[in-house]
């Protein structure tokens, strides 16, 4: 199978100095669903935004959907960006807008000229977006402005737009960072299932390990702008987190069901 | 002597002092160079409030000819600075979005850009129509093109701030979802910004409403050339009138301007 994004020994320095990709290679297959894992700094963030180039890289090369997205520009680089959705932890909405028009911004890249501008999407792209926000639970809220929405819902109206565009690639930052416990819950539980059912490869960028181990087929794991681990979840064992986070899992707060289960475990032994 | 109990620490103390004291130095120095006496006025009161009493007062009203054309003017000289404004807040808002470095698609000109429109803002609005006034010669033309020279700067700046106040975030994921910058401005900036750029116009059509009259006064036209021929052939108690209708204009369009700006924030 042709991996739909491969990054090949890619570096990163900001201007200030600091490397936030240090030769970092990986590749990704259709329909994996990965967790990158690492503390803050640790260039989570900026290995994301290198993906649809919100941020350039300074070597190495990006390869989404088989082309170099690091030497495009303009059209075509556009026209690469409508292949990969993208999700915000602050959910990057347009507060002023209506739910249903953050909806349809999916469809701007695909759009040209006048129509583009002035919004003029197609009924078929209306529809879909109606039917799509009805399956996320805001089949009341197309009309309500995106800033009279709760946060989970306001995450819910960023996924629709993502899924607008069709993409092959869904980035989530941080999707559940500002989000409560039950939120959260449902966010990761949408993005598990829309993207199993289009088959779309997702990353997400995850403060949680817990949620990381259960919901990804695969786990990166950052420290200091490299790749310290790459494998399945069941191979993230304590030795690894503790490398990972450079500290040791007792100073860690995890979290999750699974810890407070061995707890009692403990207890009962 | 009993020390006191300082309520700020002994620098702060003496940076307060030295500043006050600074600002008493300052005054003196610049009343002593301009050479202006206080008791001048105090001696010369008596005739001053003569011509205030005498000459202004009581307001008269000219022959209904010639009120129908003061009522005239202050209509136009209204009508001047709003299509003034409006011409220049369409030119501001397409030349601030490359201004602003977070939004233009080039954010190495939005420094020249800035620095194009603060020259332009501060030459004053009087300036321009004087300027004007020569080449093109009396009318609300001069009065037209002043204004707009002067409320462009001003909103380019002000569209400018406007813009990067807003959170940069809805125009991240505008990019990442591919669209284009015109989409990115219709779909981002636009929503975000258009109850900032509403309320910033209004300000300048209130602002641009009292310059009028000034600037009508050098050639401007409007109220304020009418004015001016009034005070010009010493009819000065049909001026006094002009001068409480233009009162009356101002604080006409700073209610209705202000009701609707509050509306807008809302």
């Amino acid at each position: 199978m042709e991996p739909i994004l491969k990054f090949d020994h890619v570096i990163k320095h900001y201007p200030n100095g600091i490397h936030a990709l240090q030769d970092v290679s990986f590749s990704v297959l259709p329909g994996e669903f990965i967790s990158v894992i690492g503390p803050s700094g640790s260039g989570k963030s900026t290995l994301l935004r290198a993906i649809n180039k919100l941020i350039s890289v300074s070597s190495g090369q990006v390869l989404v959907d088989g082309t170099n997205i690091s030497t495009q520009s303009g059209r075509v680089l556009r026209v690469t960006r409508c292949k990969v959705g993208m999700i915000f932890q602050n959910y990057n909405l347009v507060y002023r807008l209506s739910v249903l028009q953050n909806a349809l911004h999916g469809r701007l890249g695909h759009m040209k000229g006048a129509k583009g501008i002035f919004g003029l999407y197609t009924e078929e792209d209306k529809e879909k977006a109606l039917t799509l926000l009805e399956e996320l639970g805001l089949g009341s809220f197309c009309y309500n402005r995106a800033s009279d929405l709760s946060g989970g819902q306001k995450q819910r109206v960023g996924i629709a737009r993502a899924i607008m565009q069709d993409p092959k690639l869904l980035l989530c930052d941080e999707p559940i960072a500002s989000l409560d416990p039950s939120s959260a819950k449902t966010i990761m539980d949408i993005l598990r299932d829309v993207t199993q059912k289009q088959n779309i490869a997702c990353i997400v960028n995850l403060h949680q390990v817990d949620v990381a181990i259960k919901y990804s087929t695969r786990i990166i794991g950052l420290c200091k702008g490299s790749i310290v681990f790459d494998g399945i979840p069941d191979q993230l064992t304590d030795d690894v987190i503790e490398k990972i986070y450079g500290i040791s899992k007792e100073n860690l707060v995890i979290g999750g069901s699974e810890n407070e289960e061995s707890c009692i475990a403990d207890f009962a032994n | 002597m009993k020390n006191h109990v300082l309520q700020i620490s002994q620098t702060e103390k003496r940076v307060y002092e030295l500043f006050f004291s600074l600002v008493v130095v300052l005054f003196i120095l610049c009343t002593a160079y301009t050479q202006f006496n206080p008791m001048l006025l105090v001696q010369n009161s008596e005739n001053f409030w003569t011509f205030l009493s005498e000459d202004f007062f009581p307001p008269t009203l000219p022959g209904a000819a010639n009120l129908t054309n003061i009522i005239n003017s202050v209509f136009v000289t209204v009508a001047m600075a709003i299509s003034a404004t409006t011409v220049a807040a369409v030119l501001a808002f397409f030349v601030s979005l490359f201004s602003s470095e977070s939004v233009s698609p080039v954010p190495r000109l939005a420094k020249f850009v800035r620095a194009f429109a603060t020259f332009l803002r501060n030459i004053p609005a009087l300036v321009w129509a004087f300027i004007l006034f020569s080449s093109l010669g009396i009318g609300t033309g001069v009065g037209f093109v002043a204004l707009s020279i002067t409320s462009f700067a001003f909103m380019v700046r002000a569209f400018a701030e406007t813009m990067e106040d807003i959170s940069q975030d809805c125009l991240e994921s505008l990019q990442a979802v591919g669209a284009s910058f015109p989409q990115r401005v219709a779909h981002g900036v636009i929503p975000s910004c258009i109850s900032g750029f509403l309320s910033w116009f209004l300000y300048c059509v209130e602002v641009n409403v009292r310059a009028s009259t000034i600037v009508g006064m050098v050639g401007g036209g409007g109220i304020g050339l009418v004015l001016f021929s009034y005070i010009k052939s010493f009819k000065y108690h049909i001026a006094f009138s002009i001068i409480l209708l233009i009162a009356v204009m101002v604080i006409a369009v700073d209610l209705v301007s202000g009701y609707l700006r509050r509306e807008l924030n809302k």
